[in-house]
């Protein structure tokens, strides 16, 4: 190498850029390539399971590796700069098409008509706090979100710190817990469906569980499900199952977190076990509880299948918020109705979110 | 710089249970009960299905589960071998791993990034953008459906794995940030700071230090993903398609029962079926988050 | 950093994996791929407005066992010599994806069983006129009878090509029992009710009803409302309450009504009560009929119910039918289906798959189908074309009706959906419920949520 020292880093940039472009051209065309691979219908399937994992795999880690890459090679204090966005970059170009172009559009809808030809201003808002179904929603729907998150929490937290006291079985016992998330919401459905299953006299006999229970009693069978108002109740259960192994997990991640010396310490001074529960564990673990409490929260919000496949919901007067937009929705196509009740699904998140900026900031101050 | 300059974290064992600790005895007969009691209360419902799918179809509709351990010789395998007969499954089976895989490692690697950013760097705009990112976790994806789906057929991705994926990874990655990052960003400070006093570059620090420190987080979340993928049933019947050769497992079986009201003896079967996979990959892959690994306890 | 070399190692064998394991076919397929006996190559030439895929779908809300008929019929009859393949999806969640691809434009072809669905598919631009398509609506009125067609109507333009008809005024019952029991078949009205009190008065109950279906519960007891409704008021009355000419809470509907509860909330009339018939699924309910002794003695259900009687009855033997007696008119009430074509289905293979699928030949085939429930709408397809004598007496019943304009859709499957598909089917349960007193009430609430 006996260039001279001037033209080197001209040279260097020239064949960076000219490495770029080639790489560039290159990525693309493999992945235009190996895509089409993937919808071959003619291909051997084993084959494009192989390499729809392999791509999958490597092909999120090379894109940052190859950004960060490209980042270094501008000068210093403009890279640093940058670089955080080139981090959340992918997870902000995911969202904003998939979520926030989605609801942009709903919003858009939600002034429309229930074709998505007129505008008609508020009227779709209007109907959704005036309507006798869609209030009775709000109202079921404020029972889910504050009973499931505090069942789940409550009873992930107690369980997760009992589990951690055991000297065998934690793993097995957690593991049981967490097992209705494994279960689709298919079966799910079919689990609670057949205990909650009722058939009146001369349609054979009762085989849900909760009627076994009131005939072994003495008592008579009860359609479950259209019995107002518990069967809000038994819905909400139905979530509660699923969900609070989702909690319990996260929970016991953070209890473990805790460092053992600081309980130590406490006991050796004379704490009882409930003590050390209240003023040591909760604390510790509070940005976790926020977080999972958050999840539940906005889970509840959420929910639907669970009240649209267990009857018709509007006769059961089991209606929830994210029900009715998906019934009017997509089953009598009211475009316009739909989508204003999603954009008060997504005002009623706000709440939520201030809280949680709120803490971000203090636990950031403290750091 | 060398990788032997930055600070190794030292992994403690895993913190012992406190039974062992002190000499008094912790994990006593209230606590055993306890846990015995939620956990057959939460069984209950599952263990009615898995019963009710080896009775006969017969016994199934004339008496209740409970009374099945009077009977034990009218159990039957039969239930299983109809679901199974029908046929259909190596393929859907083959599209749900095509699928879920990754599904689960996109939005888990791209959540990593963003929630190291958001705890560790500095730049503008950082809290209301995750409060963004998080507040999209209320976005019904049902919404997204149709406005997405023109996309695609505009763009020509209709019907493509790729198209799966990027959904899939969308829809999980409000989640996903907001667990990491809660996680992430309580890491000692000090590791970071130190491995940035030694010259690391953010790079280095995030693949060499913080992905190891977050194993647990990362396992964790990427059992949640994989979860929820497997038995996702409208994200791949809407943007791969419900036909023989493109649709996934949970198509597959809500297709098999069909209309099927009351035939719970199938209903059941097929639940249990579409658990199988689920279950074997949850109880293999437990002991990552279950136990818990130290990272809070990382001393240097 | 450098690239972590089990990586580089990872995507190298992926990408060798790909360029071995793979065609080098270009073509995309759309949802809706080739099938596996190896669809044949597309040709690349443009006709029409899109080009020939090779794949016709079909969306379809039928069981997957009919499903899977169709496609062998279709295999044999159609794809057979054609360049492309046809396959029916049965859907579970059929409205809800009906919707979807048809507002985002991967939709093909779909047999949608309600015709104000159709309408409103036709009014957002989903879906492609029939005449775009080059049918000839004049053809088309021959094969199905104008009435069904017109159903398809939208701003001078048809939309749904009939693909499925049932025949819903039929009162089914446990003939042998029947029969022993020394009752007779009633012709009018008033001998079904004297029939049923002598049923009473023998110990029995008899009506067996049930309205569950899990979201859509309570459409069957909509199907008794317009039954009673063509009997009591007469076809043009129905067709101003389907219009919307007369309000929902007008004196003939009420009078309708009443008839209704005249069987389901006389003591004694329904097994279970009047109050238990929303709980119980419609497919269910005639199952005690086939008790011995039976349960229950009358059962009035579509055609189709005759897929939920137990595997080993005979038809003729321990169950018939009869036509559910008129009141102050005759009437016959059916519905069906409308096929209708997506904005991704103007295709040349989609048409010639149509023209196909209509025509007699595999339209009589598919009446051989036992595990279908289906009746042709094609006039020209006769009794001797089903498999089961119950279809093909209904069949008849149909194509007389068809063919002379007598016949009626049912309502709530023309009404707009929020009332069709909603308000109607929870007020018939508020009714059931809430017994006779709650009626002015359930007609007010159902006539405020028709759309202006």
């Amino acid at each position: 190498m006996s260039t001279t020292a001037t033209t080197r880093p001209g040279a260097a940039l020239l064949l960076r850029a000219a490495a770029l472009v080639a790489g560039v051209v290159a990525v693309v065309l493999g992945f235009q390539w190996v895509f089409d691979f993937l919808r071959d219908g003619e291909a051997n399937r084993i084959v494009i399971v192989l390499v729809a994992i392999g791509v999958g795999v490597c092909g999120v880690f090379a894109l940052f590796w190859a950004m960060d890459r490209v980042v270094s090679w501008l000068p210093e204090r403009g890279a640093e700069s940058v670089r955080p966005y080139v981090y959340i970059g992918p997870a902000l170009v995911l969202l904003a098409v998939f979520l926030l172009y989605p609801v942009f559009n709903t919003v858009l809808a939600s002034l429309k008509d229930g074709r998505g030809q007129e505008w008609v201003g508020l009227d779709n808002y209007e109907f959704v706090f005036t309507d006798e179904s869609m209030l009775r929603s709000i109202r079921n729907t404020a029972a889910w979100i504050v009973v499931v998150p505090l069942v789940a929490v409550t009873v992930g937290l107690v369980f997760a710190t009992l589990a951690d006291r055991l000297r065998r079985g934690e793993a097995l016992a957690k593991s049981l817990i967490f097992l209705p998330m494994a279960i689709s919401f298919v079966g799910a459905a079919v689990t609670w469906r057949l205990i909650y299953s009722y058939r009146p006299a001369g349609f054979g006999s009762n085989i849900g569980l909760l009627n076994g229970i009131m005939i072994g009693l003495g008592r008579d069978p009860v359609p479950w499900l259209s019995e107002r108002p518990w069967n809000n109740l038994l819905l909400i259960v139905i979530m509660i199952w699923m969900q609070t192994g989702f909690a319990m997990v996260v929970l016991s991640a953070a209890i473990k977190a805790i460092p053992g010396e600081i309980i130590e310490a406490a006991r050796i001074d004379g704490a009882n076990e409930l003590q050390v529960f209240r003023r040591i564990t909760i604390p510790s673990i509070r940005p976790t509880i926020a977080v999972v409490t958050t999840y539940m929260v906005i889970n509840a919000l959420k929910v639907f299948d669970i009240v649209f496949v267990m009857g018709n919901a509007e006769s059961n007067e089991t209606e929830v918020i994210a029900e009715r937009m998906i019934r009017w929705f997509f089953i009598s196509n009211h475009d316009g109705r739909g989508a204003a009740i999603a954009v008060v699904l997504f005002l009623a998140v706000i709440p939520v979110m201030v809280w949680n900026i709120r803490r971000f900031r203090e636990q950031e101050a403290m750091r | 710089m060398s990788l032997a300059a930055l600070p190794q974290p030292e992994l403690e064992e895993t913190r012992a249970p406190s039974a062992d600790v002190v000499g008094v005895k912790r994990g006593g007969w209230f606590v055993r009960l306890t846990i015995l009691a939620v956990v057959i209360l939460w069984l209950i419902p599952a263990a009615g299905v898995l019963i009710t799918s080896f009775r006969a179809e017969g016994d199934v509709d004339a008496t209740g589960w409970w009374t099945a351990f009077a009977h034990p010789t009218s159990w039957t395998l039969e239930n299983y071998r109809a679901v199974l007969d029908a046929g259909g499954f190596e393929n859907a089976l083959l599209n749900s791993l095509a699928v879920a895989v990754p599904a689960t490692v996109m939005p888990v690697a791209v959540a990593a990034f963003a929630a190291y950013a958001f705890s560790w760097m500095d730049f503008r705009g950082r809290h209301v953008l995750f409060v963004v990112v998080v507040g999209l976790m209320v976005v019904p994806l049902q919404m997204a459906l149709i406005p997405i789906l023109r996309l695609f057929v505009d763009l020509d991705m209709q019907g493509t794995f790729l198209g799966v994926w990027l959904a899939h990874s969308a829809f999980g990655l409000s989640l996903a940030t907001y667990l990491l990052r809660n996680y992430i960003g309580s890491l000692p400070s000090s590791i970071i700071e130190s491995a940035k006093i030694d010259g690391a570059d953010h790079f280095t620090i995030f693949w060499r230090l913080v992905v190891p420190l977050s194993v647990p987080a990362l396992a964790a979340f990427a059992i949640f993903q994989f979860l929820w993928v497997w038995n996702d049933l409208l994200v791949a019947y809407v943007f791969l398609g419900g036909t023989r050769e493109t649709r996934v497992v949970t198509i597959a079986l809500a297709n098999l029962v069909g209309g099927r009201g009351e035939d719970w003896h199938l209903l059941t079967s097929a639940a249990f079926v579409t658990m199988a996979l689920p279950l074997v990959v949850f109880f293999s892959l437990q002991r990552y988050f279950v136990r818990g690994l130290t990272a809070g306890s990382v001393k240097g | 950093m450098r690239f972590p070399r089990w990586m580089v190692l990872l995507l190298t064998l992926t990408l060798f994996a790909a360029a071995c394991g793979g065609d080098d076919d270009d073509d995309d397929t759309v949802a809706g791929s080739a099938s596996e006996d190896g669809g044949t190559e597309e040709p690349a030439e443009p006709a029409e407005q899109n080009e020939n895929t090779g794949s016709v779908n079909v969306l379809s809300a039928a069981e997957p066992e009919e499903a899977d008929a169709y496609n062998a019929i279709f295999d044999e009859l159609i794809n057979d010599g054609a360049d492309y393949t046809a396959e029916v999806e049965s859907s579970g969640s059929f409205e809800e994806q009906l919707q979807i691809r048809a507002e985002g434009g991967t939709l093909d072809v779909a047999a949608v069983p309600q015709p104000g669905g159709v309408i409103d598919l036709a009014e957002a631009g989903s879906i492609v006129a029939l005449e775009d398509l080059g049918f000839d609506i004049e053809e088309l009125n021959a094969t199905f009878g104008e009435s069904f067609v017109a159903l398809g109507e939208h701003n001078g333009k048809h939309y749904g090509i009939p693909s499925n008809i049932n025949l819903k005024s039929m009162v089914w019952y446990p003939k042998d029992d029947f029969d022993a029991a020394g009752y007779t078949v009633p012709t009018t009205w008033d001998e079904l009710i004297a029939l049923s009190d002598q049923i009473v008065a023998d110990g029995g109950t008899p009506w067996c009803v049930g309205f569950e279906s899990g979201g859509a519960t309570g459409w069957p007891a909509t199907d008794w409302m317009e039954d009673i409704m063509l009997r009591t008021a007469g076809g043009d009355v129905y067709d101003q309450w389907v219009n919307h000419e007369i309000p929902f809470n007008d004196p003939a509907v009420k009078t309708a009504a009443e008839r209704f509860g005249e069987i389901m909330f006389t003591e004694g009339y329904v097994l279970g009560g009047a109050e238990a018939t929303p709980d119980i699924a419609f497919a269910d309910a005639p199952l005690p009929m086939f008790d011995d002794p039976p349960k229950c003695w009358l059962h009035r259900q579509a055609s189709f119910i005759n897929a939920s009687f137990p595997e080993d009855s005979e038809a003729g033997v321990d169950y018939d039918w009869f036509p559910l007696p008129p009141i102050d008119q005759e009437g016959t009430l059916f519905a069906g289906e409308l096929t209708v074509v997506g904005t991704a289905g103007n295709r040349p293979e989609v048409v010639d798959f149509l023209k196909k699928f209509i025509g007699e030949e595999v339209q009589c085939e598919m009446g051989g189908v036992q595990a279908s429930s289906r009746i042709s709408p094609n006039v020209n397809v006769g009794p001797e074309c089903y498999a089961n004598e119950i279809l093909a007496a209904a069949s008849e019943v149909l194509t007389t009706a068809l063919k002379e304009g007598t016949g009626r859709f049912d309502a709530s499957d023309l009404m707009p959906t929020e009332v069709g598909a909603g308000s109607f089917w929870t007020g018939m349960v508020d009714y059931l419920k809430g017994g006779p007193e709650s009626l002015d009430g359930v007609l007010e609430d159902i006539e405020s949520s028709w759309p202006a």
